[in-house]
């Protein structure tokens, strides 16, 4: 069976910006596939792409066997996508909204009137139906957003950051709808997200993206196992690493901490306790962990996904033309 | 296939949101209105004279009318074209709310897509000509609105070119700013020069050249043709401009929407 989404050496660039920097990836059928990555790390660049909103400055992208800049037409009917910022009617009400969808993608009559109160009723929307989408709270536009999204039955859903900004209750939902959705549709969903828990939580598989690059890919355990087993984090009264006993592995963090992949933390913490005694290194702070995608990140990049810098404010976002 | 399902739900789209928006909907009838009052009343009572002979002078300055019906004719194609630009203008807000992604991202073809939302400005904007003209009608009793249907032909040409160069403008504009200086530089000009408020015959040279190219010259002329039975040039040459200057706005419109991206 061939991949449903098929990336190969994707560039992209705004100008000077080179927002995606030759990327490839795959993926299969009925999985769910995660780009994770911080702020500015060109997840959105390359999800617009896939969905045929951007073209692809190098690189190529096929969706169901379609390439997204010569047969833009098939792959739109094949994608349903939640953006990241809003994109709903805000002076029409839910049911507008999603009538108004149905007939772009082509569906009417009994067919789209039953199919829409089937997804609002899923997204326990449905007797909301008749209120302006203006005096919805936000977590009821990013829910009444899915349903549209899966309203045509999509091939391909596409979520990018589903529950950004959202609380964890309705983080809890959404992340609910989306196992529900791939258990009764066999849906092959593709998103992104920055939290390292929705990742774990809900993909198969994860793309770790940072910079315009994917710099690791697989199974969560896959990820994690590029770390080692456990991880420990130390701060000394100076910088310091040392590699023997139960160290795997030691750097130093651009923090000043230190990390050591041990193998079992718990019967490492004690020798090395020992070890920095007898280096005459003063222990500040130590914690341990077992690896979490954030150990990946740190490991793989220095720092730590959750307080990666944010990037500057973005240009007003514009439409433009293609050239 | 999706082309009429397309372009239908587009109409449908632009009307419910007519009829939602209460400000826009009461703002536009008020505006022609004030135009109407002040000018005609300002204006009108400068015209009027007791003496019949600068009485007929005048009138044969507006081409047999007199003022309020030269200028109350005028403004019926006054309120197209205001109109028709701003609704067109609203693209912008539909980039900003991020509406137009929606659209863009459908399997819908483009054109079908731009060209229903255009149609279905034009028809509130057409409904808000027929208001126009009715109460032009009672300031203006020599008004004839047997000519209606003939003047709303006129108006639904440019109301299509003009939505069309407003969803041109909007696609292009980069901050919300310009589109102020469009209105100013662009459009406030164009409305003085097109024989809504005077004729044109005594102008300069240059304003005439500027008017010669207005497409709301043609509109007003051959709304008031239709409406009075005068007019500066032949009406079938006014439809015949006005068809083609308007065909190119709504051809760019197409070209620039269905090369759209997000960039
Ligand atoms: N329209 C644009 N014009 C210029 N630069 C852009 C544009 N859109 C994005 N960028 C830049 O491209 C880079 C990648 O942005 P992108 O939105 O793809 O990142 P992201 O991973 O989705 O980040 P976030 O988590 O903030 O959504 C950033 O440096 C951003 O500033
Ligand atoms: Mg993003």
């Amino acid at each position: 069976m061939s991949d449903v989404v098929i990336v190969e050496e994707l560039v992209k660039r705004y100008g000077d910006v080179e927002a995606v920097r030759g990327i490839s990836f795959g993926i299969r059928k009925g999985e769910v596939f995660g780009l994770l990555g911080p702020n500015g790390a060109g997840k959105t660049t390359t999800i617009h792409v896939i969905a045929t909103l951007l073209r692809p400055t190098a690189g190529s992208v096929l969706v169901a066997g379609h390439d997204v800049v010569k047969e833009a037409a098939e792959v739109r009917k094949r994608i349903g996508i939640v953006f990241q910022d809003p994109s709903l009617d805000w002076a029409l009400t839910a049911w507008e909204n999603m009538y108004i969808h149905g007939l772009l993608y082509g569906l009417s009559g009994e067919g789209l009137n039953s199919r829409i109160r089937e997804v609002l009723e899923f997204v326990e929307l449905w007797e909301h139906a008749n209120r302006l989408v203006r005096y919805f709270s936000g977590g009821m536009r990013r829910r009444l957003e899915v349903a549209r999204a899966l309203l045509h039955s999509p091939e391909l859903l596409i979520l990018d950051e589903p529950t950004i900004g959202l609380d964890p209750h309705t983080r809890a939902r959404i992340w609910d709808y989306i196992r529900e959705v791939r258990k009764r549709e066999g849906m092959t969903i593709l998103l992104t997200t920055h939290y390292m828990d929705e990742a774990e939580e809900l993909c198969d598989r994860i793309a770790i993206m940072d910079h315009g690059k994917i710099i690791a890919e697989g199974t969560a355990d896959e990820l994690k196992s590029l770390v080692g087993s456990d991880v420990i984090i130390a701060r000394f009264d100076r910088p310091a690493c040392f590699q023997s006993g139960p160290v795997k592995e030691c750097r130093e963090l651009p923090d000043g901490r230190v990390e050591f992949v041990v193998e079992n933390a718990a019967k490492a913490l004690p020798q090395l306790f020992e070890m920095a005694r007898e280096a005459g290194l003063r222990i500040i702070e130590v914690s341990y962990r077992r690896p979490t995608l954030n150990e990946v990140f740190l490991h793989l990049t220095g720092r730590e996904l959750r307080d990666a810098p944010a990037e500057g404010p973005r240009p007003f976002a514009m439409m433009g033309r293609r050239r | 296939m999706g082309f009429a399902k397309a372009f239908g739900v587009m109409v449908y789209r632009q009307l419910k949101r007519f009829v939602k928006a209460r400000g826009r909907l009461i703002m536009t009838f008020v505006q022609p209105l004030i135009w109407i009052f002040f000018f005609g009343v300002g204006m009108g009572s400068v015209f009027s004279f007791s003496n019949p002979v600068a009485e007929s002078f005048i009138k044969q300055m507006f081409g047999g009318l007199d003022y309020m019906t030269y200028l109350t004719t005028g403004v019926v194609g006054m309120t197209v074209f205001l109109g028709s630009f701003i609704s067109g203008i609203t693209v912008l807000w539909d980039k900003q709310f991020g509406f137009l992604k929606e659209t863009l991202v459908a399997p819908a073809p483009r054109s079908a897509v731009i060209l229903g939302r255009a149609f279905g400005d034009t028809l509130v904007v057409l409904l808000q000509a027929t208001i126009i003209a009715l109460v032009a009608k009672a300031v203006a009793p020599s008004i004839n609105l047997l000519g209606l249907p003939g003047a709303l032909l006129y108006g639904f040409i440019l109301g299509m070119g003009l939505t069309s160069a407003g969803i041109v403008i909007s696609l292009r504009m980069t901050t919300p700013e310009s589109f102020q200086v469009v209105m100013n530089f662009v459009m406030m000009p164009l409305m003085f020069l097109s024989g809504v408020f005077y004729p044109l015959d005594r102008l300069p040279e240059w304003a005439k050249a500027i008017a010669t190219a207005n497409p709301l010259t043609y509109a007003v002329d051959g709304v008031r043709y239709w409406l009075t039975g005068v007019s500066m040039h032949d009406p079938l040459t006014d439809l015949a401009v006005l068809i083609g200057i308007s065909a190119v706005f709504i051809a760019l419109a197409v070209y620039e929407f269905s090369k759209a991206t997000i960039e």
